[in-house]
């Protein structure tokens, strides 16, 4: 009866033997993969360094962070030719370093000849930016990048592509297995990379920068440029200004605003409209950082205006009434009264001598940030 | 010539965005709740309507209506009231205007049992709904001297837990 219910002592041996196997399997797994991920540690952090007053409002995902090895494979591939269906184009050629990551044209040849859209970004402090694009439709530098590398305007070719090409060299798999602990490039670990490099392209060393910083004076020019820039009008009480600062402001001459800054009394481009299907998004585009703004021409979403002189008498002179204009810019003016802004010709050569203050020369000429691929050599 | 040429493509183009401009504008009230809302004007009528007499930015007075913003946050199951204490006391409010402008409150400066200040989801100002850019809905503190907080244009809020 007591082994009818119990186990037979051959059966309880071979159950016993079976657990035991078990565990010697699962230890041998275990064991792989504290090897692996101990090869995960060998990676150096990357230490982002800006100034204490840029803040420290930014999310680094926390399957994704920025390591030296990380930052070097995705300025390759940042500068990689094989990513676009024609091996021609690479990120930059749309976003070149001597302007700030922009290409100088108002809207950007892609692999099939046909233009983009809208206006190349620069691309300086996306560390600080949370919505990315000219309508804000992409929460992560690592989403944004599939757009530019798979869009048939862009770079047009499909992540599968781009990887399968990269498995084929001999320089990639072993810096995915120093950047990522696997030589086995996937889509995810690419992108993942270019995020990282695009994360360090920081510009904080302006004339602007050292002047808050303390160690640049003024020119009497610049600081009156700074003066209208910074002012909101007030003729009431003699105050002059152009008030760029309350949405240009900060720092970072940054804030993640999206405004219809009244260049069209309709629309062709609706904006932000069609991300937020909301119609008092009509026309709104992101408020660009000023950072090398000198450096970035053409100007607007679509490249319209080709000088900073030109975007002066913009705001000046040429806002176009629409439901959605932003209510920062209506019956803004230095005349009791006015409708515009009416500043004077020296004003604006003003405003822009500020301008000229924000170009950072250390960022466009910060061999960190070049092409990598002119200085590797070839196996 | 081309403007006149192309006038009619545009006209189709902008077909699309023309039917999609239909969707009235709303707001969402999201995060750390029992109920996430989205919430349109016409929705609000459902509500205590309510009214403040406060100097605006134009150092006028104006007449603003709307409802509590309590009374939307008690809807959407935020903590109040004596659920406000312990953990819950790290808890703030998000609102994000339609334009990225965004400002912050703690749940207190909300709640009737510790303030006597009702701050209001506005939608009229001096019996008019509010204008472009201000509304369809727009904050109302008024016990704040300096209307930074008045945001306009709300598009969302959240209610989250500071980490």
């Amino acid at each position: 009866m007591k082994r009818e219910k119990g186990w037979p002592h051959s059966e309880f041996r071979k159950y016993i033997r079976g657990w035991y196997l078990a565990c010697l399997f699962v230890s041998f797994f275990l064991f792989c993969g504290l090897i692996s991920s101990s090869q995960k540690i060998e990676t150096q952090p990357y230490e982002l360094k800006y100034p204490a007053n840029f803040g420290g409002r930014f999310t680094i995902p926390d399957d994704n962070p920025t390591t030296k090895e990380g930052v070097y494979l995705g300025r390759l591939l940042f500068y990689e030719t094989k990513l676009s269906a024609n091996n021609k184009l690479s990120c930059a050629n749309c976003h070149q370093q001597n302007m700030a990551f922009t290409d100088g044209k108002a809207l950007s040849e892609g692999v099939d000849r046909s233009l983009t859209d809208r206006s190349s970004m620069s691309l300086a402090n996306l560390l600080w930016v949370r919505n990315f694009f000219w309508d804000g439709r992409s929460p992560s530098l690592e989403e944004q990048a599939v757009f530019p590398l798979t869009n048939e305007h862009e770079m047009g070719q499909s992540l599968n592509a781009s990887v399968a090409k990269l498995r084929t060299t001999v320089l990639y798999p072993p810096l995915f297995q120093k950047a990522f602990g696997t030589d086995i490039i996937s889509e995810n670990l690419m992108i993942k990379a270019i995020a990282q490099f695009e994360r360090t392209l920081i510009s904080a060393d302006s004339n602007y920068d050292k002047f808050l910083a303390g160690t640049y004076n003024l020119t009497a020019q610049e600081e009156r440029g700074m003066a209208l820039f910074m002012n909101a009008p007030n003729p009431e009480k003699m105050i002059r200004g152009a008030n760029c600062e309350h949405c240009h402001g900060g720092q970072k001459t940054f804030k993640e605003l999206f405004h219809n800054n009244g260049l069209d009394s309709a629309a062709t481009d609706p904006g932000r409209e069609k991300f937020t299907n909301q119609s008092s998004d009509r026309g709104r585009f992101r408020v660009p950082t000023l950072r090398n703004i000198a450096l970035t021409a053409p100007y607007m979403h679509d490249g319209r205006f080709s000088s900073l002189e030109k975007v002066l008498d913009h705001y000046n002179e040429h806002i176009q009434q629409s439901p959605t204009l932003s209510s920062f810019l209506v019956n803004v003016s230095n005349k009791s009264g006015g409708k515009k802004l009416l500043l004077t010709k020296s004003e604006k050569m003003d405003i822009i001598s500020f301008l000229h203050m924000l170009t950072d020369s250390a960022f466009i000429n910060n061999p960190e940030f070049s092409n990598p691929h002119l200085t590797l050599k070839k196996p | 010539m081309f403007r006149i040429k192309s006038l009619p493509l545009v006209v189709i183009l902008s077909l699309p965005i023309i039917s999609s401009a239909q969707n009235a504008d709303s707001f969402t009230i999201t995060g750390e709740v029992t109920t996430a809302l989205d919430l349109k004007k016409s929705d609000l009528s459902g509500y205590k309507q309510i009214s403040h007499k406060v100097k605006d930015r134009d150092n006028k007075e104006h007449e603003f209506k709307g409802v509590a913003l309590f009374e939307l946050l008690e809807k959407a199951g935020v903590s109040t009231g004596s659920k406000l204490r312990g953990e819950n006391l790290a808890k703030y409010i998000l609102i994000r205007a339609a334009d990225g402008y965004e400002v912050v409150y703690a749940l207190p400066e909300v709640d009737p049992e510790f303030t006597d200040q009702i701050i209001m989801l506005a939608t009229e100002k001096d019996g008019q709904a509010l204008p472009n850019g201000e509304g369809p809905f727009r904050i109302i503190t008024p016990n704040d001297k300096k209307q930074a907080r008045w945001i306009r244009e709300v598009r969302s809020i959240k209610i989250q837990f500071a980490k």
